[in-house]
């Protein structure tokens, strides 16, 4: 009896479900992360959550990636409508034909740095010295990382390199068979502080003045072309989703973790949400909404690229290439 | 007709090595075709021919890169080979053994090995065990199965007719069974050694500073799709050449055997 009764419940809700979309007739998008769920995308499960994207008539499907790469090949392929990825590697990719742009950037102060458990007194460069620092290869860190040592002083025989992927970088650090490992303050560390219980002190690049944009919202320049319109009420309700989310970090949390409940600790994802929002602000433009990314921030994104991340510089163009304003509230 | 017979060409085209090399290029015209037929762009597939120059312009790097990854291949099947095969015969020859061990085994290779890849170097740290290990994993098990099929199909008139001739129990295995079980040894040992190259890609993507993995990673990194595909066709030429060195052995040990009375036929 009770069986059956669930059975109607669960068709009339789907018959609702169904009836409303219908009605309304929404821009269905799909929106594809940088990777797995963590408190760096928690205000867009908040903007989710409270109806943002709804009330711009935009249905909105979160997916998960696995890695910025992939996110911006499925964008430039048209499985994804929106990539929220690494804006540096959709500069490599799109400088290579990927038909991409980005059309907001959400990170415009760089959180990558290298760190350490805070007990191990690694706090300024120097300290790196006869260290083990764990790194992927390849990854945009990695790249960046030489001038890094340049700008500190410091030189690769200073200290000892391992390779590995993602998760073995974090290993590695966990177990002790490194001391440091490059990564970004609201994702490496808050992860290790999870696995650990321990605190992290992290070094941040742009405190030694390297800075580059991060993650930002990407998408396929024939789509851009073809509906504007969609664009642009997307990207009003990403920016009201990225200020509610910094002013209140809590609720944002709690909707990530309502929504995919494996995807942190509410306590620590607090903590990275809150770093999170403080990368919302680039060097050049303080008083910008989110999303709205500065030219001379971006100029000096691309001439990084050029001298260090392997971006070949006849093929480059102009930093105006591969972003737009126009599209943002 | 005798195969002398025919003109020159046609025997060249028609020679066992010829038919895959023909194959292969006809794949590479249809890949280049595809790519132009279809405009599919660059960062998606890249063409034959930047392949071909990444091949030419890093060859000495994917050289290097080759060899590291050829090592921990090499270890870890010989781990595979010196394991797999002692513990076949527990298996084969005692009933009590096979049902401790058998499920266990499967139940093993059943284990995904990339997902456990990264505790490897938790484990073993960041040298070239934890790949030989992952090699290992990978192609321990064809070699057991193999060999136990091998050991248990031996004809039951054989052993008689060697045990009415008072044959001793070693001589019977060395004259009987083990050679009767040579073919299914080496059916498992070619499973064995392309899969262990798998496995010793695996090892150094998720933690190595060598190696044809660490290679990819860079590459992926970097949307080098060219130097990627390179690096994929070096790492199934180390699966064919070794794949080709077991059956040049194979041929050494058991040359009366039904797949190889037909000269040079089946490789590759």
């Amino acid at each position: 009896m009770f069986k059956r009764l669930t059975l109607i419940a669960a068709a009339l809700v789907c018959a609702l479900a169904g009836s409303t979309a219908f009605a309304q007739a929404k821009d269905k998008v799909t929106l594809m992360l940088n990777w797995y769920t963590y408190s760096e995308h928690a205000p867009l499960y908040l903007g989710l959550e409270r109806g943002y994207f709804a009330d711009e008539g935009i249905d909105l499907d979160i997916q998960e990636g696995r890695g910025s790469g992939v996110t911006i090949q499925a964008v430039a392929a048209g499985t994804a409508t929106f990539g929220y990825a690494d804006i540096a590697t959709m500069i490599k990719a799109a400088s290579k034909g990927a038909p991409v742009i980005a059309v907001g950037v959400a990170l415009q102060t760089s959180p990558m740095s290298v760190m350490g458990f805070a007990d191990k007194n690694i706090r300024k460069p120097a300290d790196i010295k006869g260290k083990t620092v764990a790194v992927t290869p390849g990854d945009s860190m990695s790249q960046v990382w030489p001038l890094f040592l340049k700008k500190t002083g410091l030189k690769e025989t200073d200290f000892t390199t391992v390779s590995g992927d993602a998760q073995t970088k974090l290993n590695a650090v966990m177990t002790g068979k490194a001391d440091l490992l490059l990564g970004y303050v609201m994702d490496q560390a808050i992860k290790l502080q999870d696995g650990a219980h321990k605190e992290v002190y992290p070094i941040r690049f742009a405190d030694y003045g390297v800075n580059m944009v991060s993650s930002g919202i990407v998408v396929q320049k024939d789509y851009l072309k073809a509906h504007p319109d969609v664009v642009k009420r997307f990207l009003k309700a990403a920016t009201r989703s990225l200020e509610e989310g910094a002013k209140d970090p809590k609720a944002a949390v709690d909707a990530m973790l309502k929504a995919k409940p494996k995807s942190g600790v509410e306590d620590t994802a607090l903590v990275g949400m809150k770093a999170t929002a403080k990368l919302y602000k680039g060097p050049d433009n303080p008083k910008d909404r989110p999303l709205r990314v500065g030219a001379k921030n971006m100029q000096e994104t691309l001439t990084l690229l050029e001298q260090y991340g392997g971006l070949d510089k006849a093929t480059a163009g102009k930093a105006t290439d591969y972003y737009t304003n126009a599209y943002l509230p | 007709m005798a195969p002398n017979a025919r003109p020159l060409w046609k025997r060249v085209l028609l020679s066992a090595w010829a038919r895959p090399v023909l194959l292969v290029i006809l794949l590479l015209v249809m890949w280049d075709l595809t790519i132009r037929i279809f405009r599919i762009p660059p960062y998606l597939i890249p063409t034959p021919w930047a392949v071909v120059q990444q091949l030419v312009g890093e060859w000495p790097k994917l050289w290097r890169e080759g060899l590291v990854t050829t090592y921990a291949t090499l270890g870890g099947f010989g781990l595979a080979i010196a394991f797999g095969i002692p513990m076949a015969l527990f298996i084969a020859y005692s009933r009590t053994i096979e049902s401790f061990v058998y499920p266990l085994l499967v139940f093993s290779q059943s284990v995904p090995k990339v997902a456990i890849a990264p505790l490897f170097v938790v484990w073993f740290g960041f040298g070239i065990f934890p790949k030989i290990i992952c090699a290992f994993m990978l192609g321990f098990f064809p070699i057991v199965v193999s060999t136990v099929m091998g050991f248990k199909s031996v004809e039951p008139d054989m052993i008689d007719l060697a045990r009415s001739m008072k044959a001793s129990k070693l001589s019977t295995f060395m004259r009987i069974r083990f050679p009767q079980a040579l073919p299914s040894i080496f059916a498992g040992l070619k499973v064995s050694v392309t899969l262990a190259v798998v496995g010793a890609v695996v090892g150094e993507f998720v933690g190595s500073n060598s190696g044809i993995g660490y290679l990819l990673q860079i590459a992926n990194g970097n949307f080098d799709l060219p130097l990627m595909f390179a690096g994929l066709t070096v790492l199934s030429g180390i699966g064919v050449l070794l794949f080709v060195v077991v059956d040049v052995v194979e041929r050494l040990l058991i040359p009366w055997h039904a797949s190889h009375r037909n000269d040079f036929a089946a490789t590759a």
